[in-house]
C-alpha cells in the first residue's frame, strides 16, 4: 500500500490536517514532531495517554511492598530496639514513601517504553532526518486509488512538499 | 471520484527527500560536544589525576584502616561525611529545576534543566561513594542492605542510617531515570546527525526514537509523573540525612528545624553550584543566546531566598538554645561560635547569610562575574555548615570530661579534593557525550514563537 508523507513547518497545520484525515476516514496515519506539542499529539488520538496506569500501579506495588517488608524482616528475627514495638509504623512509613517513589518512577519508565512502542529495532521509511530539525511530518497509509486526495488534501492544508515514500 | 493514477506516476514520484538545512538550534547545541580543545583535554587530565591520587589515598588508607582519617575521641564522624552531607545537597538543584520548576510551568528552566540534572546524577554519585570510604571496610558496606542471609538476620529499619541507604539509592535511581528520559529526544536529535561511534552509541540509547504523537503522548505524561513523584523526593532525601543528625541525642543536633533546614541549605548549595558550572560553560561554549543573564538572574533570586531561609534558620538555632535552658545546648553553640571552631563559625555566617545580600541589588543579580565569586563563596560557605554541626556537635558533647578536638588529617583532605576533581571530571565527560542544553525543550519554544508570532505567554 502507498505511503505518503507530507511535510510541514508549524505544529497547528499539522494537527489541523491530522483532524481532516481523520475526518476522511484515512486513520492509519504517523506524526513526526521535532518538539512535544499536544494539539498534534490529541489530534491523532484524543485518549490520555496510558501511563498514568502504570505510575499507579508502581506507587501501590512499592508502598506495599515497603510495609510488608520491613514489617515481615523485623518480626522474623525479634531484636528489641530502643524498646519499640517490632512493627513500628512510623519508621517504617520513610522506607515504605522511599520504595513508592522508587517503583513508581520505576513503572513510569516501563509505561514510556511499552506505550511508546520503544525500542524500535529499525525507523520508519517515512523518517527523515528533517523531523528532528525543526519540521513536521505526516506519514498516511492508502489505497493507491487515495493518494491523489490525500496529496491535495495535504497540500491545501499547508504542507511545504508531500513525497510518495512507498508504492 | 478521482480516477486513481496509472501506475507509472507513482513510481515517478518515488523519490528520496531532499536533504534541507538543518535547524540552528540543533547546530548551535550539538556543537558543543564536537572536537576537544587543549583546554579541555588539560582541565580533564588535572581533574583525572586528582580523583587517582585520591583512588591512591583510599587504597591506602583500607589497608591502614581509618587510623590515618583524622579521627579523634570523640569525634568519629569527620570530613567524610561533611563531604558527604555537601554533596547530597549539591544534588538537589537538579530535581528542584527539573520536577518543582516544571510543574510551576516556569518555562526559563529549560536552559539549565538538562545540565542540573547531570550534575545532580554526578553529585549522588560523588557523595554514595564516601558512604564506603567512611565506613572503612569497604568490603563489609552490603551489610548495609537487607539482603537474605545464613545468619537469618536482617537489617535495623529504625536506624537513620538505613533510611539514608533508602533514600540515597532512590534518589540516584530516579535522577538518573528523570535525565535519561529527558535524554531520550536529544539522543535522537544527535543520532540523526552523527556518524562512527556516536552513531551507534545514541542510536541504542535513543531507543528509535521517531518523535511519533503515542511517543511524545507517553514523554509527556512520563515527565509530569516523574517530576511529581521527585518532587516530593527530593524534599524527602535531605530531611532524611538530616535526621542521620536530629534522630540523635548530641547537643546542636537534636532539634526539630533540621528537615526544612537542610532542605533549604541543599537547594542553596545547589543552585550555587549550577551558577559556578554553567557561567564558565556557557562562555566557554558561546550559549550566551540559549542561557541568558536572565537566566542567572532568575537564580540569584533563588539563592536570595533560601539564603534567608538558612540565615533564618541559624538565628532560630542559636535562639532555642537559649530559650530552651538547656545548658549542654547553651555551651554547645557558645562553643560554636566562640570556641576552638570559630573560624569555621564565621566562614559559614559570612558565606551563607551575609554576602549573599548583595542580591537584593538589580546590578549584582546581572553582573556574572559578580555572581560567579558569589556562588563559589556559597560552595565554600556551605561546606563549612556541614562541618560546623558535625564537628561541633560531637566535640562538645555533655560531659566536658569527654570534649575533644578534631582536625582533619592530609589524606581527608586528599579523598576531599579527589571528590571536587571526581565531580568535574564525569561533568566534563557529560559535555562531549550528552546534550548539555535540552535541545527539544528549546525548539518547542522556538517553534511556538514562530507559529504564534511572540512570545509564549
Amino acid at each position: 500500500m502507498p505511503l505518503l508523507l507530507g511535510v510541514f513547518e508549524r505544529p497547528d497545520q499539522v494537527a489541523e490536517a491530522v483532524q481532516r484525515l481523520r475526518g476522511r476516514g484515512y486513520g492509519d496515519l504517523e506524526t513526526y514532531s521535532p518538539a512535544p506539542f499536544a494539539e498534534v499529539d490529541d489530534a491523532v488520538d484524543e485518549k490520555p495517554s496510558g501511563v498514568r496506569l502504570y505510575t499507579l500501579i508502581g506507587g501501590l506495588l512499592g508502598v506495599v511492598t515497603g510495609y510488608a517488608m520491613t514489617i515481615w524482616m523485623a518480626n522474623d528475627w525479634q531484636i528489641v530496639v530502643g524498646w519499640k514495638p517490632f512493627s513500628s509504623i512510623p519508621p517504617y512509613t520513610i522506607i515504605a514513601f522511599e520504595l513508592t517513589i522508587l517503583f513508581g518512577g520505576l513503572a513510569t519508565l516501563l509505561g514510556l517504553i511499552v506505550k511508546g512502542r520503544l525500542p524500535r529495532m529499525a525507523l520508519d521509511r517515512s523518517y527523515s532526518a528533517r523531523f528532528s530539525g525543526e519540521e513536521f511530518g505526516i506519514a498516511v497509509r492508502c489505497s493507491e486509488r487515495d493518494v491523489p486526495e490525500i496529496d491535495a488534501l495535504l497540500r491545501e492544508n499547508h504542507a511545504i512538499e508531500v513525497d510518495l515514500v512507498e508504492s | 471520484m478521482t480516477p486513481p493514477p496509472p501506475a507509472e506516476s507513482i513510481a515517478a514520484r518515488l523519490r528520496p527527500l531532499p536533504v534541507q538545512s538543518d535547524s540552528r538550534i540543533n547546530r548551535d547545541l550539538l556543537s558543543v560536544m564536537q572536537g576537544a580543545s587543549a583546554g579541555y583535554c588539560l582541565l580533564l587530565a588535572i581533574a583525572g589525576g586528582f580523583v587517582g591520587l585520591a583512588g591512591a589515598i583510599w587504597i591506602w588508607q583500607v589497608y591502614q584502616g581509618l587510623g590515618i582519617a583524622g579521627y579523634a575521641h570523640p569525634v568519629f564522624w569527620g570530613a567524610y561525611i561533611v563531604t558527604f552531607v555537601f554533596w547530597v545537597g549539591i544534588a538537589h538543584a537538579g530535581t528542584l529545576i527539573s520536577a518543582i520548576l516544571y510543574l510551576f510551568r516556569a518555562k526559563w528552566r529549560n536552559a539549565i534543566n538538562r545540565s542540573a540534572e547531570a550534575m545532580t546524577v554526578v553529585a549522588v554519585l560523588t557523595a554514595a561513594q564516601f558512604l564506603g570510604i567512611h565506613v572503612g571496610r569497604i568490603w563489609k558496606s552490603y551489610f548495609i542492605l537487607p539482603y537474605p542471609n545464613q545468619r537469618g538476620l536482617w537489617v535495623n529499619f529504625k536506624s537513620p542510617l538505613l533510611w539514608d541507604t533508602f533514600a540515597i539509592s532512590t534518589y540516584l535511581t530516579i535522577s538518573t531515570v528523570f535525565l535519561y528520559v529527558g535524554l531520550i529526544p536529544d539522543l535522537a536529535i544527535a543520532r540523526d546527525r552523527a556518524s562512527g561511534w556516536r552513531k551507534l552509541l545514541y542510536g541504542a540509547l535513543s531507543l528509535g526514537w521517531q518523535g511519533t504523537s503515542s511517543q511524545w503522548k507517553s514523554h509527556n505524561r512520563t515527565v509530569l509523573h516523574l517530576s511529581g513523584l521527585a518532587t516530593p523526593l527530593v524534599l524527602s532525601v535531605h530531611s532524611v540525612v538530616s535526621w542521620d543528625f536530629a534522630m540523635a541525642l548530641v547537643p546542636g543536633w537534636h532539634a526539630t528545624i533540621f528537615g526544612p533546614y537542610f532542605v533549604a541549605g541543599a537547594i542553596f548549595s545547589g543552585f550555587a553550584m549550577v551558577l559556578t558550572v554553567m557561567i564558565p560553560v556557557r562562555r566557554i561554549f558561546g550559549l550566551e543566546e540559549y542561557i541568558t543573564d536572565y537566566h542567572f538572574e532568575n537564580m540569584a533570586r533563588f539563592l536570595l531566598l533560601t539564603s534567608t531561609i538558612v540565615g533564618y534558620a541559624y538565628a532560630s538555632e542559636y535562639f532555642m538554645a537559649w530559650y530552651s535552658g538547656v545548658e549542654a545546648e547553651q555551651t554547645s553553640f557558645f562553643k560554636r561560635a566562640f570556641g576552638s571552631y570559630w573560624i569555621s563559625t564565621w566562614v559559614m555566617i559570612l558565606c551563607n547569610t551575609a554576602f549573599p545580600q548583595i542580591l537584593w541589588f538589580k546590578r549584582a543579580r546581572t553582573h556574572v562575574p559578580t555572581l560567579f565569586v558569589l556562588s563559589v563563596l556559597i560552595n565554600v560557605g556551605m561546606w563549612f555548615e556541614r562541618y560546623v554541626i558535625i564537628i561541633t556537635g560531637l566535640s562538645r558533647e555533655y560531659n566536658p570530661a569527654t570534649w575533644g578536638i578534631y582536625t582533619p588529617s592530609w589524606p581527608e583532605l586528599g579523598i576531599v579534593a579527589g571528590s571536587f576533581a571526581f565531580f568535574a571530571m564525569l561533568f566534563l565527560i557529560f559535555l562531549k557525550i550528552f546534550p548539555v542544553i535540552a535541545i527539544a525543550e528549546v525548539k518547542e519554544l522556538a517553534i511556538h514563537e514562530k507559529a504564534h508570532g511572540g512570545g509564549a505567554h
